[in-house]
């Protein structure tokens, strides 16, 4: 009975492919649209999820806005990183400069830090090496570059051994960063030099005192608790919170998360209601085909057809109407997918960028498709159900 | 087996009250050939109606094989046509999109019978009508005789006790007609219980036992 009404149903919908294809088209696009956009987020989810990790996203930053004639020194950095539930602690000052190679020179951001910084930033060496205790502790001029200051000023050759001269002082270039293309990068800008923060404040005048610094948690469940203790103490330190402020990268992923649920949500609520208009097409049009069969009813009912048997086989045009245009949907997104990750792959910017259709959205697509041809079939096919048979017979 | 007493059935069109049967009476035997005659509008159709469990009387009682029709549930009435009544209709009924294989099938997919029986006896439908060598064509690739005899195997196809047949050679040309008049009285002859309804009085003729209606009311014949 069941194949019977499928095979009928599929029989309707196949003799009269354009109007039935016209029919689908809302479910199509309401299923492309959800599908592709909610796998677009969620596959920029984790892609952004991924870089905040890379980050590590044990990591603190502190900023003192005013330090009360009582500047954080190294010392205090030391004290800091005893503490349990602290991984590591670099300070960081930054200073805008030019820095000049010969006839040369780029906008830099100095960054006055130590070496712990490499690690708590998770900075990559390329060529020559990071900063070392004894640079801090002799306060030498040397720097290291990233990759974008390397290419600018030495385009071709080797940074590591030069010169550079920043503001008129001259340091040398002792390793050069790994370009950095991920989110920290693009946290920390392009074009930046690092060098040991007790040259920096010697040598940049505004540099001062210890303005912010970064710490780790000792692990990643010890976050929030090693930013209760920095909480604590800077509290103790200058008898309020409001002249510092603590920005932990939890908070920047647990935002990114509801940022994307968010989109998410508004895209998936477009999608639906682009799949109820579909689902108002549906219905439309199994009214139509309900009226242009009446005489069909008609004669199903006088060879015995009961109420029940008309129903289902107008349920289930329906619902193939639904579905059939679900499963295009989803082909077609999957299409769309493949395409986007083609043409990401050859572009620098996205390159890392892989979008995968989210099993989730599809199956919700395929419950919401079902749910569509069901709840728009059910009046059509009532409709066709009640009809008397005598009435039916006699339609022309 | 079927018992009509005192039918009334009437229209009402606007204004106009049509009385389309007018406390009718008729007695139909097992194994009878009756032919229902009458000229157009007399009331045939509707009384073909409710003996075939189509349509309900307005009065008066019409028992099938001792029981009264209007006790019975929709989904019984359907269950009735499809197992105890074959119908035959002037213009066919058959549904164009299947072929006439499958046009016979469907009341034995109503009636829930399995896919190999159910192949099986389509096929003895159509070689009783003659037609096996049609089985895949549709309707439209059909003459009206062979329609009508599609129709016809659809009819018998379950075994129902009773074939109803309204006017069925009326679309058809004397020749075709004929075949269709002899394919009656075969099954007739075979035990089928046929009620033939006509307003041709040479087809009439040719049943067992003519009735007369007119104006709604019913008159045993000649
Ligand atoms: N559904 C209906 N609505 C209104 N009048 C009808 C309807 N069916 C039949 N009639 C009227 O009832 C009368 C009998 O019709 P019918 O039984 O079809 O006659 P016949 O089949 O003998 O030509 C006619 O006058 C017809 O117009
Ligand atoms: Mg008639």
């Amino acid at each position: 009975m069941f194949g019977q009404s499928m095979k009928m149903a599929f029989g309707a919908i196949l003799s009269n492919k354009m109007r039935s294809f016209l029919t689908m088209l809302g479910i199509i696009i309401g299923v492309f649209s959800l599908v592709v956009l909610v796998s677009l987020v969620t596959s920029a989810t984790g892609s952004v999820q991924a870089q905040i990790s890379e980050i590590g996203s044990d990591m603190l930053s502190v900023n003192i806005f005013t330090d009360q004639g009582k500047p954080i020194k190294a010392a205090d950095l030391a004290e800091i990183s005893e503490n349990e539930h602290i991984g590591k602690v670099a300070p960081a000052g930054t200073v805008y400069v030019t820095a000049k190679f010969e006839r040369d020179s780029a906008d830099v951001t100095v960054y006055g830090t130590t070496a712990s910084y490499f690690e708590i930033q998770n900075l990559k060496i390329a060529e020559g090496r990071t900063l070392r205790g004894f640079d801090l502790e002799n306060h030498t001029y040397v720097a290291v570059v990233d990759a974008n200051v390397a290419e600018t000023l030495f385009p071709g050759k080797s940074a590591v051994g030069k010169g550079l001269s920043l503001n008129g002082t001259r340091f040398e270039i002792v390793g050069v960063l790994e370009s950095n293309d991920s989110f920290s990068g693009m946290m920390m800008g392009w074009n930046t030099v690092v060098v040991p923060f007790t040259t920096a404040q010697r040598t940049f005048s505004g540099f001062g005192s210890i303005r912010s610094f970064y710490a780790t948690a000792a692990s990643s469940e010890d976050v929030d608790a090693a930013e209760a203790y920095l909480r604590e103490y800077l509290t103790a330190r200058y008898g309020t919170e409001d002249t510092f402020n603590i920005f932990n990268m939890n908070i920047l992923a647990a935002t990114m998360d509801q940022v994307m649920a968010v989109f998410s949500l508004l895209f998936g609520g477009i999608a639906a209601i682009s799949l109820l208009v579909g689902g108002i097409g549906i219905m439309n049009i199994m009214l139509v085909s309900v009226t242009e069969r009446t005489r069909e009813i008609g004669i199903r009912k006088a060879i015995g057809a009961r109420r029940s048997s008309i129903m289902s086989q107008f349920l289930i045009e329906a619902l193939a109407l639904s579905l059939v245009g679900c499963a295009i949907g989803i082909a077609l997104s999957g299409l769309t997918v493949l395409i986007f990750n083609i043409a990401a792959r050859s572009s620098e910017m996205l390159s890392q960028v892989s979008v995968g259709l989210s099993p989730t959205v599809v199956i919700v697509a395929v419950c919401f498709s079902t749910a569509i041809g069901l709840l728009f079939g059910l009046y059509p096919a009532n409709k066709a159900a009640k009809m008397r048979p005598i009435d039916a017979l006699r339609y022309e | 087996m079927i018992r009509i007493n005192d039918v009334c059935k009437t229209y009402i069109m606007g204004e106009e009250i049509v009385r389309a049967l007018d406390h009718a009476s008729l007695h139909i035997a097992e194994g009878e050939f009756v032919g229902v005659v009458g000229p157009s509008g007399s009331g045939k159709s509707t009384l073909m109606n409710i003996i075939g469990c189509l349509d309900m009387a307005d009065s008066g009682e019409y028992l099938l094989d001792g029981q009264r029709i209007e006790h019975y549930s929709e989904n019984e009435l359907a269950q009735i046509r499809n197992k105890k009544i074959g119908f035959i209709f002037q213009n066919f009924n058959l549904l164009a999109k299947m072929t006439a294989a499958e046009n016979i099938e469907l009341p034995l997919v109503y009636q829930r019978v399995g896919q190999k029986d159910r192949r099986e006896r389509v096929a003895q439908a159509l070689e009783r009508v003659g037609l096996t060598d049609r089985k895949t064509h549709k309707p439209t690739e059909l003459s009206g005789g062979q329609q009508q005899r599609v129709a016809v195997a659809r009819a018998i196809a379950t075994n129902p006790s009773l074939l109803l047949a309204d006017e069925p050679t009326g679309n058809l040309d004397s020749r075709t007609g004929e075949e269709i008049m002899r394919l009656f009285e075969d099954l007739n002859r075979e035990g089928n219980t046929v009620v033939l309804i006509t307003h041709d009085e040479k087809v009439a003729a040719r049943t067992g036992r003519t009735v007369r209606i007119f104006d709604g009311r019913i008159e045993e014949g000649v």
